[in-house]
């Protein structure tokens, strides 16, 4: 008799995420979180390591083109086995598919890309139908557009990131309903982690740093350029 | 006819230990390896998760008491009366023990989670464990309502 509950050791092993927005880091190092995760079945392990390399947007290769996402997320979506961990997939997926529309509209594209696979939703063609609309005509099923929208027109990036990760998580959160010790659960929590994760590594100082140290290498490069000039000049 | 009758009676003696052991295992297993996934992620507290994943092990001890009152020289008469409260009594009990063992296993979790819930995370299992204690007290009650044997 198979058990419902096969990964009730797993799931109480995992500290208890929090809250997104007041985490200041992630409730488990990776390396805990892989520590722990190596308690899934090689099936199981194999499914989540897909889900999340097609979901961990931050890890995905620079090269990596639309048409390979959507060939991607066509791949794994056989092997997703029910409706939850469709639910879960579907939903980040038509969040990337929306996004990326708004930034092409406000790019000034007239419409959708034709005949190129440009997005990983059920909502392409509505999508396509209602371009000039600000939320494309899909404010009911995905509230946080119409935000999301005027946040990028706004070009206030870090809220709308807070904006995508903030629905990100609440999907989670309700897809987590009913999933306490299953393989769903444990999904659900991996995702949870990637979005504090991704949240709580934003960093000012980081970013200030990272700034300072490209503007003195761009710097060190024009003292060389005079250092040799006077050298020349010396000569 | 009436021998068939007579195993059913014996089913309905045994029946009430049996499914409150199967439920029982069930629940306590459950239970267990929650409490086994929280001692590896804290610190403190082991001890009352290990206490906790012991709760359902009360059907197991109603299952026994319940047998030993049906246990009786069985005959036609009330063989099937045996049968009829041990088999309900029973399954009562191990539906219980292993909702009261998925109950202790979210108390676990939200204790873990909260420590200040502890108490109250434990309602939903003290709860389950009133039904159990009703099937038990009323099979006792209505087994002495089975006619002694001539």
């Amino acid at each position: 008799m198979p058990s419902t509950d096969p990964y009730l050791t797993l799931t109480s092993s995992l500290p208890y995420p929090g809250d997104l927005f007041t985490a200041k880091e992630t409730p488990c190092s990776r390396y805990k979180l892989d520590d722990r995760l190596r308690m899934l079945t090689a099936e199981d392990a194999t499914l989540l390591q897909d889900i999340e390399a097609l979901l961990q947007w931050s890890h995905q290769p620079i090269a990596r083109t639309d048409g390979e996402v959507v060939a991607l997320a066509r791949a794994l979506a056989p092997s997703l086995r029910n409706d939850t961990l469709r639910s879960v997939v579907d939903h980040r997926m038509n969040q990337r598919t929306l996004v990326a529309a708004l930034r092409r509209r406000k790019r000034g594209d007239d419409a959708p890309p034709a005949n190129v696979p440009w997005g990983y939703s059920r909502w392409l063609d509505h999508i396509a139908r209602h371009w000039r609309e600000p939320a494309f005509g899909l404010t009911r099923e995905f509230p946080w557009l119409p935000e999301a929208n005027r946040l990028l027109d706004a070009e206030d990036s870090v809220a709308l990131e807070r904006v995508l990760l903030g629905a990100n998580w609440a999907w989670l959160g309700q897809a987590s309903m009913g999933h306490d010790f299953d393989f769903e659960a444990v999904v659900i929590y991996v995702l949870r982690w990637n979005v504090i994760d991704r949240w709580t590594s934003y960093s000012g100082d980081a970013a200030r740093d990272r700034f300072h140290t490209l503007v003195d290498a761009g710097l060190a490069g024009f003292t060389d350029v005079f250092n040799e000039g006077s050298t020349h000049v010396g000569h | 006819m009436s021998d068939f009758v007579l195993a059913l009676g014996w089913v309905g003696i045994y029946g009430p230990m049996a499914l409150g052991a199967i439920g029982s295992i069930i629940g306590c297993a459950t239970a267990g390896q929650a409490a086994i996934g929280a001692m590896m992620e804290t610190e403190s507290g082991h001890g009352r998760y290990i206490g906790i994943s012991a709760m359902p092990s009360s059907q197991v001890i109603y299952g026994i008491v319940i047998m030993f009152t049906l246990n009786r020289p069985l005959t036609p008469e009330v063989a099937a009366g045996v049968f009829g409260i041990g088999l309900f009594a029973g399954l009562a009990l191990l539906a219980s023990a292993v909702y009261q063992g998925k109950s202790c296993a979210s108390a676990i979790n939200a204790a873990k989670a909260k420590p200040e819930i502890f108490g109250l995370s434990l309602s939903p299992a003290a709860i389950v464990e009133g039904f159990a204690v009703f099937a038990f007290v009323f099979a006792l009650v209505i087994s002495a309502s089975i006619p002694a044997v001539q």
